[in-house]
């Protein structure tokens, strides 16, 4: 299997610029998923790497070879659609059939095949069915098993999950990652769910219009946001973001302050704080990284409780910030401890894991 | 209870209102339509009959109008001739058509190639201009291609004139359907050619089977373009023959011109009553721009 190696990338169609100077590596074998909401680029990169979008710009390598001018057919890739693209008029087994009778494979090789994947995959007994005739779960897999039938030696997913119903989402989403696993095929996995991105991949390239924001594992994305935009898109509830703090020095000690609240930053953190730092920043705290206490505490934030979400496991607090009508923040809250609306209350963050952006560039400061 | 049950009461006119307007619609429909029935009921009744009397009504019932059918009419050419060659000029027609706009309304649909919008807003002008004004210059090519007086000159004639049209069509079918089937082609090995023939071509049968209605029709009804560009008896078309039985030089056999009449339309019934189906996913397909 080849890894992926894209260099400089850039794709525009017509003035606009779909894709803007990308540089990502793929390793063999190795399981990525490209992130972003609508129209950031994403879906351009992965038309380009199957080789139905010509490069603007850069050059995109398999393995060591450059792949820039060659055609789809000639590439040995399996994909996925967001929509299956099952083609109407055939049957099931002629649709998984498809790609190898175009190698052309004897007919007991195609059957051989066909039937071991269908298999694999659990829909052998729908082979003489039309796509319109069987449910959309088993359209994901019918179009799964035409693309791995043919033993490609790169997977590509565009939105596969999307179309199919939440519970059905979660356990395809468990069955691909096993099945990548199983198979390591080099695999590049399209979508603008995090949940899914965090879940499967072992890396996540979070894109936002047209370039690559951040490439890292789940954990590096979700722990080390590079900017407000990752932060804010990676985690669910997203991170909630409190502004206009001023960084301030005292004594020994290095305080965030708005207003009468006053957090001071432990001191293993405010060493990695930069030599220059804006005169007010956002503070982003993740809804776990709130503690939710009912009298004054040192670095609480008082406000009132708006309303109660449960989600059964645990329940998310949303409070709204005194002075800061606007900042809704979405606490998960400790199990067991109720709260009722209108109850005032301090929010205390867990400094150890307060993130600092830059309000004017949206850049992680701290 | 008692009280909110009287206030659903209705009059008369308000529980069937809806009935009373289908009614008045209907009768509306009927009385437009009449003329058109009227003016096949008589076809069919004359072209079996004598005589008629007051309008309608059959003297004696009869087969002698369809004497034209078995016998050599003084006159005319044979009608088994003439029909055959109304059958080539409609599926020449036809089958160029189709294989032109098949091809043509794909790289309307999917190609972006310099011109195409303005090749689109031509097709529709072109559309709109009556070929009849470019009769002269018709006359001139065929007769300087030596295609004049013969059946394949009407054929290519017929067919040039439809394609824009058919090919507009056919853009629409291609429209509807979805890049990634496309792609999903490309990506499982095949060439565009081979992914057009295999996945495009068999995703459009419907726009190909109206293009092939409008296009077979309108060869089988061609009368201008026979009438102006055959000049021998054996190459005339049924439309010819019609306008041959009420022509200048003998007296108007109302009889023969009804049966003749009845025997030309049949084969567009027959060819209706078998598409229809189709023609009602033109709306669905083809308008789609």
């Amino acid at each position: 299997m080849p890894s992926i190696r894209v260099v400089n990338f850039s794709k525009y169609f017509g003035k606009v610029k779909a894709v803007d100077n990308v540089s990502f590596e793929v390793e063999d074998g190795e399981f990525v998923a490209l992130l972003g909401p609508s129209g950031c680029g994403k879906t351009t990169t992965l038309l380009t790497l199957a080789g139905i979008y010509k490069p603007t710009a850069g050059e995109i390598y398999f393995g060591d070879q450059l792949v820039n001018d060659v055609p789809p057919k000639y590439r040995n890739i399996g994909m996925v659609f967001q929509n299956y693209a099952l083609y109407p008029h055939m049957s099931v087994f002629e649709n998984i059939a498809f790609p190898l009778r175009a190698k052309k494979l004897s007919k007991e090789e195609i059957t051989k095949k066909v039937k071991t994947v269908a298999k694999k995959l659990m829909i052998d007994q729908l082979l003489d069915r039309k796509p319109m005739q069987i449910s959309g779960g088993q359209q994901q897999r019918v179009a799964l098993a035409r693309a791995l039938v043919k033993e490609p030696e790169i997977l590509l997913f565009d939105e596969p999950l999307s179309n199919l119903d939440a519970k059905l989402r979660m356990l395809m989403r468990a069955e691909i990652k096993k099945l990548q696993s199983d198979l390591g095929i080099t695999s590049v996995y399209v979508t603008h769910d995090q949940a899914e991105a965090m879940t499967m991949a072992s890396r996540i390239a979070v894109f936002s219009m047209g370039k690559l924001v951040q490439y890292g594992t789940p954990d590096e994305i979700y722990d080390h946001p590079k900017n407000m935009f990752v932060a804010a898109f990676v985690g669910n509830p997203p991170m909630n973001f409190l502004k206009d703090f001023s960084v301030v020095s005292e004594g020994n000690s290095v305080y965030l302050q708005r207003g009468t609240s006053k957090l001071r930053l432990p001191d293993s953190r405010k060493g990695s704080l930069p030599e220059v730092v804006p005169e007010k920043v956002v503070v982003g705290v993740r809804p776990e990284d709130f503690r939710i206490e009912r009298k004054e505490v040192d670095n609480g934030i008082p406000g009132t409780v708006y309303v109660l979400e449960p989600l059964g496991r645990d329940v998310i607090v949303n409070v709204r910030v005194e002075n800061h009508e606007d900042e809704i923040t979405k606490i998960f809250a400790e199990p067991g401890e109720t709260f009722k609306p209108n109850e005032r209350v301090y929010i205390v963050p867990n400094l150890e894991k307060v993130h600092l952006f830059d309000p004017e560039t949206e850049e992680t400061i701290l | 209870m008692s009280k909110s049950s009287s206030s659903y009461r209705l009059t008369f006119f308000q529980r069937n209102s809806q009935k009373i307007a289908q009614a008045v619609i209907i009768t509306i429909l009927v009385l437009i339509t009449l003329p058109i029935i009227v003016g096949y009921v008589w076809l069919i009744v004359r072209s079996f009959s004598e005589d008629i009397v007051h309008g309608f009504i059959p003297t004696k019932l009869t087969l002698k109008n369809w004497r034209f059918l078995w016998q050599e009419m003084k006159g005319y050419p044979n009608i088994w001739q003439t029909t055959l060659n109304t059958f080539l000029l409609a599926l020449g027609v036809m089958a160029i058509e189709i294989a032109i706009t098949s091809m043509g309304g794909y790289v309307l649909s999917r190609y972006d190639f310099p011109g195409r919008s303005a090749m689109l807003k031509f097709i529709l002008v072109l559309h709109a201009f009556p070929a009849i004004s470019l009769m002269v210059a018709i006359f001139y090519v065929l007769w300087n291609i030596g295609l004049l007086d013969k059946l394949w000159g009407i054929i290519l004639l017929k067919a040039s004139l439809e394609i824009p049209w058919g090919s507009w069509i056919m853009k629409g079918f291609y429209d509807g359907i979805p890049w990634e089937l496309e792609w999903a082609g490309l990506v499982d090995g095949y060439g565009r050619m081979k992914v057009w023939a295999k996945i495009m071509l068999p995703l459009v049968k419907p726009g190909m089977a109206v293009t092939a209605i409008f296009a077979f029709l309108s060869g089988w009804s061609e009368f201008i373009f026979v009438y102006t560009f055959i000049f021998s008896q054996k190459t005339w078309t049924l439309s010819r023959y019609v306008m041959g039985i009420i022509g200048d030089y003998r007296f108007a056999d109302y009889g023969l011109l009804a049966a003749v009449g009845l025997f030309y339309v049949i084969p567009s019934i027959i060819f209706f009553f078998f598409v229809s189906k189709y023609m009602i996913k033109l709306t669905i397909g083809g308008v789609k721009g």
